[in-house]
């Protein structure tokens, strides 16, 4: 008998995480004496990978990242939107357009469902300076139909 | 025995479970009735049972099918489009596709194809458009040849290619369409460019490779619809490549993340032996820019400049006289001015829109535009206190104009005099200040569409649309009405002719009956998220074969009276509505549902009272109202009670008149 239980609980531990809504892992984007950045994808459907190439509270203009995701969408036309949050009250929201028809930004505008894209480049943006606090930020890229290519909540810890 | 047992038991229980999972999952997602599915994400290793064999178009894509041969898609004889995105396949064996003599698209997109057999495509009587993005092919031998005849699009992103030289055998004839985005093309050679001769109008992506060197004379007497070297390094080696090649369209811009050479005068010399119609240079910076730099421009129908850091046109380009669209997109002019627009005398479509820095206007900066059709001047923080006389002097043919997205402009009476012939007119989000009674359209007699959504103009001012006699669509979503409310007498009383109206999020409360009299030949009427109640469907009563959204509003009841002002229309929208489910509202619920076909969001609307019937689609309601018989008894003891009063008191009168007589 205890055999059944014992391989009932294995049996379990490698359904469960398969059956129930599993959630990704936070992963670090980086690390530095004073700020701390996590992010975990908040799209059901896949994880993907992300980080920069600095990580300092006075945030620097045009930042280099790393980007690495599976489309699940076509990308002529993707927006992000950035939603930034601190002890629960908004304090920012903003659009912005990555890929358009009549301007698309970036080389990998215009790649396909299906593609696996790798980036490693600048994104333009503003210099900043981070107060001190916890924020967290939701960041989303879509598509002109809506529809999610990636969904991110980060945590930015700054002390 | 015991671990036997065990074993047993977890194999029961495996199965059982494994059957839950797959049936659980095992759901397509039925987007026309037995033609289009979505089989997406759901870990399929083989067609599902359930799909119906008569499905025409099926997205498969993130699945599981290392293996497809001819057995994989065999019932499925009707398919038109198979999308098999990154369904991780490795091999496609001899006549996978053997059955689908319809088949027009193929994609694979993101499978690590190891091996496709000779015979692997053929089966389709017109395969058109095969997509092999990012299959890691580095040989175009890797394609088989047969069956392709008819192949008008071919993608071929993405992957390891190196060198663009199709097999001898490799069918052309047909293509349109042939894309090598991202690739590791470096050099296009005279033997690679002829082996694709037999193709006309073709539309050619080299966008992402970085094209070191073209062999001269490569492009010699060739005719390409569009050719697209994005992201190319140095661009003088592309302008010298093509010589005297003929291209619809040639996109020759930038990226951000591209590292990047200044333009000189010179990288564009190459340009004078090239026939172009349209050109794009996005994100380039140009050095020293002078009239010069565009010396080899001049028989060019259509330049975009977008984005490319611009301060100024240089005047006295000379030239560019036959040029008829120019887009100047996100660049950092200070005034309008500085286009330098005398340059340009044929252009009918100049587009200026989300300018880095504020922009003024000036005046008659446009004044040698005398062709100008289209002009689009949204998202440049343009603010003027009078606007747009001076500013658009001298437009006799503008048809459209897009000043959305701007600072605040105050308008006067006839404030687009200057441009009398405007079709669309285009306000949105831009603050409108309008002093009344001024009359800003007046004289805008052509005027058939008009933006004001999130204008705010002055809505009580009666005169604000006067003269847009032949005005056919308004918005006005988002500005707000006095009191909340549209009366008999309203902004809208010249528009005789208007067909579409969109007043939603306007927070309406009331429509005066009367308020659209005067507009008899409205087609469209959207009024959802506002606060309006049942008062206000009167106000269509006069209307036939509307479109009425009043989805989001506060509507509770619709009583009897107000039926037939409904029934006259063709679609309404209800959803989103405190709608009342009980039996004060038994007529309009019975009629919503001998109704159905007329109405639209059928599943969003819903009863929000009673609340036990809270949430329930009013088209599952079933109210059982009428007088019950208790209801009965007590009446018919009432009436008798009055019956036999009155015998009483009649008995009673006449008794007393014939004791006094």
């Amino acid at each position: 008998m205890e055999g059944v239980t014992a391989v009932f609980l294995v049996f379990w531990t490698l359904i469960f995480p398969s059956s129930s809504g599993k959630a990704w892992p936070t992963h670090t984007v980086c690390r530095d004496g004073n700020l701390e950045v996590f992010y975990q994808s908040c799209d059901p459907l896949q994880d993907f990978g992300f980080s920069i190439d600095q990580c300092s509270k006075h945030l620097k203009s045009n930042l280099n990242i790393r980007f690495g995701i599976i489309l699940r969408e076509d990308i002529k036309e993707l927006f992000l939107d950035i939603a930034l949050f601190t002890k629960g009250s908004s304090i920012l929201n903003f659009s912005y357009p990555v890929c358009e028809e009549d301007l698309p930004k970036f080389s990998f505008c215009g790649r396909r469902k299906g593609e696996q894209i790798y980036y490693a480049g600048p994104i333009n943006n503003l210099g900043l300076e981070i107060p001190e606090g916890e924020y967290q930020v939701l960041l989303e890229l879509y598509n002109k139909n809506r529809a999610t290519v990636a969904c991110a909540n980060a945590t930015v810890v700054c002390s | 025995m015991a671990p036997c047992a065990s074993c047993f038991l977890l194999a029961v229980m495996l199965s059982a479970n494994c059957k839950v999972i797959t049936a659980s999952d095992q759901m397509c997602t039925e987007k026309e009735a037995n033609k289009t599915y979505n089989c997406e994400n759901l870990g399929l290793t083989e067609v599902p049972d359930t799909l119906p064999n008569t499905t025409e178009f099926l997205e498969f894509g993130f699945n599981v099918l290392p293996t497809i041969e001819n057995t994989t898609f065999t019932r499925l004889i009707d398919l038109i489009f198979l999308d098999l995105t990154r369904c991780q396949i490795n091999w496609i064996h001899e006549d996978t596709f053997q059955y689908q003599h319809q088949l027009d698209t193929i994609v694979l997109t993101g499978n690590p194809l190891i091996f496709m057999a000779e015979t692997a495509l053929n089966g389709p009587t017109s395969l058109k458009h095969l997509f092999l993005v990012q299959t890691g092919i580095s040989n175009l031998e890797f394609i088989p040849v047969y069956n392709l005849e008819k192949l008008e699009s071919l993608y071929l992103g993405s992957n390891h290619i190196s060198s663009i030289t199709f097999p001898e055998n490799f069918p052309t004839q047909n293509l349109k369409v042939l894309d090598f985005q991202n690739n590791a093309i470096s050099y296009l050679s005279s033997e690679d460019v002829n082996g694709l001769e037999k193709a006309t109008n073709l539309s050619l992506n080299f966008n992402g490779n970085d094209i070191r060197g073209i062999e001269p004379g490569a492009f010699h007497s060739k005719r390409f619809q569009s050719l697209k070297f994005g992201g190319t390094l140095n661009l003088s080696v592309i302008l010298n490549g093509l010589q005297n090649s003929t291209t619809q369209s040639l996109w020759l811009g930038t990226f951000d993340d591209t590292e990047d050479q200044d333009l000189t005068s010179a990288m564009l010399e190459g340009l004078c032996e090239v026939s172009v119609e349209s050109i794009n240079l996005q994100k380039h910076h140009f050095f020293d820019i002078s009239s010069t730099t565009f010396r080899c421009f001049t028989q060019l129908q259509e330049l975009d400049l977008t984005a490319t850091h611009l301060k100024e046109l240089p005047s006295g380009i000379e030239g560019m006289n036959t040029l008829k669209k120019l887009v100047l997109n996100v660049n950092n002019f200070d005034q309008l001015c500085q286009i330098n627009a005398a340059s340009f005398p044929s252009l009918t479509d100049l587009s200026i829109k989300g300018n880095v820095r504020t922009l003024d206007l000036g005046v008659g900066c446009l004044e040698k535009l005398e062709n100008l059709q289209k002009l689009d001047l949204s998202h440049n923080d343009i603010t003027a206190s009078n606007c747009c006389n001076l500013q658009l002097k001298n437009l006799p043919h503008l048809q459209y104009l897009n000043l959305s997205y701007n600072e605040p402009l105050g308008l006067q009476s006839q404030a687009f005099k200057e441009c009398p012939r405007l079709e669309r007119l285009d306000l949105a989000f831009t603050h409108l200040q309008v002093k009344a009674p001024q009359s800003p359209f007046q004289n805008l007699h052509l005027l058939q569409v008009l933006n004001l959504s999130h204008c705010l103009p002055d809505t009580s001012n009666q005169h604000l649309l006067a003269g847009l006699v032949d005005l056919r669509h308004l918005n006005l979503q988002g500005n707000r009405f006095p009191d909340g409310s549209i009366s008999k007498t309203n902004l809208l009383q010249p528009l005789s002719s208007l067909q579409i109206l969109i007043l939603s999020n306007c927070d309406l409360l009331s429509i005066d009956k009367q308020a659209f009299q005067s507009l008899g030949k409205m087609s469209h009427v959207d009024l959802s998220y506002n606060s309006l109640t049942d008062n206000s469907i009167d106000a269509f009563s006069h209307l036939q074969g509307l479109y009425l959204n009043l989805a989001a509003n506060s509507i509770h009841t619709v009583p009897l009276h107000l039926l037939p002002s409904l029934s006259q229309q063709s679609t309404i929208n209800l959803s989103h509505n405190p709608l009342d489910c009980t039996c004060s509202n038994i007529y309009f619920i019975t009629w919503y549902k001998e109704n159905l076909q007329k109405f639209e969001g059928l599943e969003e609307t819903m009863c929000a009272n009673p609340p036990s019937l809270r949430g329930v689609k009013l088209y599952d309601v079933k109210l059982s109202c009428g007088i019950t018989a208790v209801g009965i008894f007590f009446l018919i003891i009432f009436l008798l009670f009055v019956a036999i009063l009155l015998i009483f008191s009649v008995k009673f009168l006449l008794r007393w008149k014939y004791q006094h007589i």
